[in-house]
């Protein structure tokens, strides 16, 4: 009562001194708008230009995808309604829809589709999808609505990219008329809202596309702050600043569950966490190998770190994608990484000695994940030197093959597709791969090219399993999302994460 | 006067020229020797050894350090500062849009900081000899000991989320919209007219500037109480009790205006580092200003806006020390008889 009296009299106070101003929101309003804390803020407003999956949900707002995916991830057709792969993946034909307007009110035709992901490509101009899409030879226009993308290799994973990282339909005339620089800063796409006000590093005002050709948005106005620190995302959330908010501390998650008027989640994924391994130094031994990912408790990890939600992998796959090996466990047992050690010469009292590298503060928990599992490393025979290194450092070093012999990594996979998981993983021709062998890599790089998608999973399940039975690769857990939200502020659960401002709603 | 200030703006502009290629040779060699790749960083994670060889041949990372060097300044002294390898934008127009808001937090922090300071000061002096002497002593300690990220979070705790009266996210209330015609928030909500984006922006303005002021400020106050019991010795302050003023009229009229010189200096000092404060402060506050963006670039290892940035930080912290040592011209006749 004390307290409370206290606080009123400062209010009154505050109020005469004209200082204050309630942030309480109206039944009306909270129907019309919803304000979201994220994380950061995108590159730039040509979604073909920088591969960032934080960004992707925004983009998602704004542009459409030629094919997209549901909530379980399946591919569904989008502003594509129809479309055919070539048996040998060389092609891929194309049916657009015929009733899609720009927000500028330009009609969209298969001139935009060609424009996307060939030509633009080709002028030079600097985008991420010039690599994702350097395969596409020519694009053939049949009609305003029909076309055929020729690829100078086989591409089975077409479809997929066509649903992923930047490949969002631009407006070809209004960007050659207007140029690059005016579409950056007047960003005109086909999506369910309009950018409406985009402050730097600020706040991003969605407003509803009336005129959209898909199911409209059910909250008028989104505006997206953008709160870069988690414990002021948590306290905007606290405070009724935001309405909704993601990627918190876990802690705060399960504070936040005891709460009335809010509902916090830990979601699982499509983002794996694993450990990628050398095939060399003194991983070289199988033994080695296999005793470290026989010696680590990650159920253990999943309970200390992320509330028991995080599920513990078997292979470099999440459950419910199709490259995901249910029957398959690869178990924690210390005593047998213990005879493994033994049988090449090392155990507790003469453990092998390799080098553990880990970001501290990329992902959550990685460096607390990082120094666990030196610890549970330490009791079977193997001695770790934990280095920290930046993750822009990472990408340096893979790609001169100077990581240690093993890194903790995590490996976002909106699409779920094993291709963007294993392949990209163990792919020795890409900088992602810390392995480099034959036997494993021999096998991702013939995936590459089998064009029939049942033929491809099934490789892809195969090599998966042979590869952790190498030694080859170790997959600790899937990650999690963390949310909180108000509870009458619902919203569509993505297995891959993403956050859709199309599909909020006030309840 | 005019002369004599105009002379040490001159004086100083010569020398800032030099301090900022100093300034800039430095900041480019360290952040060439960092172990971060630009070229790899610039492309897609997709990218192959192969292409990132030859974006770091197009980016002249291969050559020598001076040559690189002798490419960016010439490019700079034309007004291009490089592209930001995560925005894909100039790196010059990242800094201009961001620098107003970074400006009016600064500013709004050093007019507080002042004002704490100056009464602080004050007070601290008024109270010496007396009991509560010691109290507030260990008092302005414990404020001196706090740093700005910690008085940020602080006063995000107390009054964002307990008590709930501020707000501690943006620069303005996401109802509102951010109307553009100088950059300077406050002074275009003013333009077009809209106080009550006037009175958003004020109001987000508060904690982030008080979490700045309050960390800087006691340093002032300290300074201040010792340069008004050195002052206090003085003749003419006796002179001045003779003559029947009182302890006030002393204090106000006779002895501020000595003591404040010595208090100038180190407030120039302080709102130098006050400037580059405000960069773990916005990040804390969201503020969208140059700290936030600074913080991006070190993230993503985006040397160009990192070394466009470092260069604004320098010339502020360099045109707030010639300010000051204007303003100190101004109030010290003595400096100006050479």
């Amino acid at each position: 009562m004390g307290s409370t009296l206290k606080r009123r009299a400062f209010l009154q106070m505050a109020a005469a001194a004209g200082v204050t101003a309630p942030f309480v929101r109206t039944a009306a309003a909270a129907g019309d708008t919803a304000t979201i804390g994220w994380p950061n803020d995108v590159p730039s407003w040509d979604p073909n230009q920088r591969f960032t999956p934080d960004a992707q949900p925004i983009f998602k707002a704004v542009y459409d995808q030629p094919l997209d995916q549901d909530a379980q991830l399946k591919l569904i057709p989008h502003l594509i309604k129809k479309w055919e792969l070539a048996p040998d993946a060389t092609s891929m034909a194309v049916e657009l829809r015929d009733d899609v307007t720009f927000h500028n009110g330009d009609k969209m035709n298969a001139e935009d589709f060609r424009y996307t992901f060939l030509e633009r490509i080709k002028s030079g101009v600097k985008l991420d999808t010039a690599n994702s899409w350097k395969k596409v030879e020519d694009i053939v226009i049949e009609s305003p609505t029909k076309a055929t993308m020729k690829f100078n290799a086989p591409n089975p994973t077409a479809p997929q990219w066509m649903a992923f990282l930047g490949s969002y339909m631009v407006p070809k005339k209004y960007i050659e008329s207007g140029g690059l620089e005016n579409f950056q800063k007047k960003p005109v796409g086909t999506g369910p809202y309009k950018l409406a006000e985009y402050e730097l590093n600020s706040r991003i005002v969605l407003e509803r596309n009336d005129q959209y050709w898909g199911p409209k948005a059910k909250v008028a106005r989104v505006t997206i702050q953008i709160i870069k620190d988690p414990s002021a995302r948590v306290a905007a959330i606290q405070s009724g600043q935001a309405d909704f908010t993601l990627n918190v501390p876990v802690r705060e998650v399960q504070r936040f569950q005891s709460q009335s008027g809010f509902a916090a989640e830990l979601n699982p994924i499509t983002r794996v966490i694993l450990l990628q391994v050398r095939a060399d130094l003194n991983f070289a031994d199988e033994n080695v190998r296999l005793a470290a990912h026989h010696a680590i408790d990650k159920a253990a990890l999943s309970k200390a770190f992320y509330g028991g939600a995080a599920v513990p992998l078997s292979v470099v796959a999440t459950p419910g994608s199709p490259g995901y090996l249910p029957d398959f466990t690869f178990k924690f047992d210390p005593d047998l990484a213990k005879a493994l050690l033994k049988k090449s010469g090392h155990g507790p009292d003469n453990p092998v000695k390799i080098g553990l590298a880990a970001t501290n503060g990329q992902f959550p928990s990685d460096y607390d994940i990082a120094r666990a599992i030196v610890q549970m490393w330490k009791k079977v025979g193997i001695d770790a030197d934990l280095q920290v290194i930046e993750y822009a450092k990472y990408f340096e070093l893979n790609r001169a093959s100077k990581l240690p012999e093993a890194t903790l990594y995590s490996w976002d996979n909106a699409t779920g597709d094993p291709e963007i998981f294993s392949g990209y993983l163990l792919n020795p021709k890409l900088p992602f791969s810390a392995w480099k062998d034959e036997a494993v890599g021999g096998r991702i790089l013939k995936l590459f090219n089998v064009a029939d998608y049942n033929a491809r999973v099934a490789g892809y399940r195969e090599v998966e399993r042979f590869a952790v039975e190498q030694g080859a690769t170790i997959p600790l857990l899937q990650s999690v999302l963390t949310v909180v939200r108000k509870r009458n502020l619902q919203y569509t659960k993505y297995g891959n994460g993403w956050v859709l401002p199309q599909t909020l709603q006030w309840s | 006067m005019l002369v004599t200030v105009a002379q040490l703006v001159a004086r100083r502009l010569l020398a800032a020229v030099l301090i900022l290629f100093v300034v800039s040779a430095l900041l480019f060699c360290v952040l060439r020797k960092l172990p971060v790749d630009p070229a790899a960083m610039s492309l897609p994670t997709t990218a192959t050894i192969a292409e990132v060889e030859a974006k770091r041949h197009e980016m002249g990372l291969d050559r020598p350090l001076p040559e690189q060097y002798a490419i960016w300044l010439t490019d700079a002294l034309h007004g291009d500062f490089g592209r930001s390898i995560q925005f894909g934008r100039d790196a010059g127009s990242l800094v201009a849009a961001t620098l107003p808001a970074t400006i009016e937090l600064a500013g709004a922090a050093m007019v507080l900081a002042a004002i704490l300071g100056l009464g602080g000061g004050l007070l601290l002096f008024h109270l010496r000899g007396t009991f509560v002497e010691a109290v507030a002593d260990l008092a302005s300690i414990l404020l001196l000991s706090i740093p700005e990220f910690l008085w940020g979070l602080i006063l995000l705790f107390v009054f964002g989320v307990v008590l709930q009266v501020l707000p501690f996210t943006g620069a303005v209330s996401p109802n509102l919209p951010q109307p553009h015609v100088t950059g300077f928030l406050l002074l275009d909500a003013l333009w077009v007219g809209r106080l009550d984006v006037f009175a958003s922006a004020l109001r987000h303005l508060i904690l982030p500037a008080f979490a700045l002021g309050l960390a800087f400020s006691p340093a002032i106050m300290r300074v201040l109480r010792s340069s008004l019991f050195d002052v206090y010795h003085e003749d003419y302050i006796q002179q001045a009790r003779l003559r029947g003023l009182s302890e006030r009229q002393i204090l106000l009229r006779h002895a501020l205006k000595n003591a404040a010189l010595p208090t100038l200096t180190l407030a120039g000092v302080q709102f130098g580092i006050l400037f580059s404060g405000t960069l773990l402060v916005e990040l804390i506050y969201s503020y969208p200003g140059m700290g936030n963006l600074m913080v991006d670039a070190v993230r993503n290892a985006d040397l160009p806006l990192i070394q466009a940035i470092g260069l604004t930080y320098c010339v502020a912290v360099l045109l707030i020390n010639t300010v000051v040592d204007s303003l100190y011209l101004v109030l010290n006749p003595k400096l100006r008889v050479r």
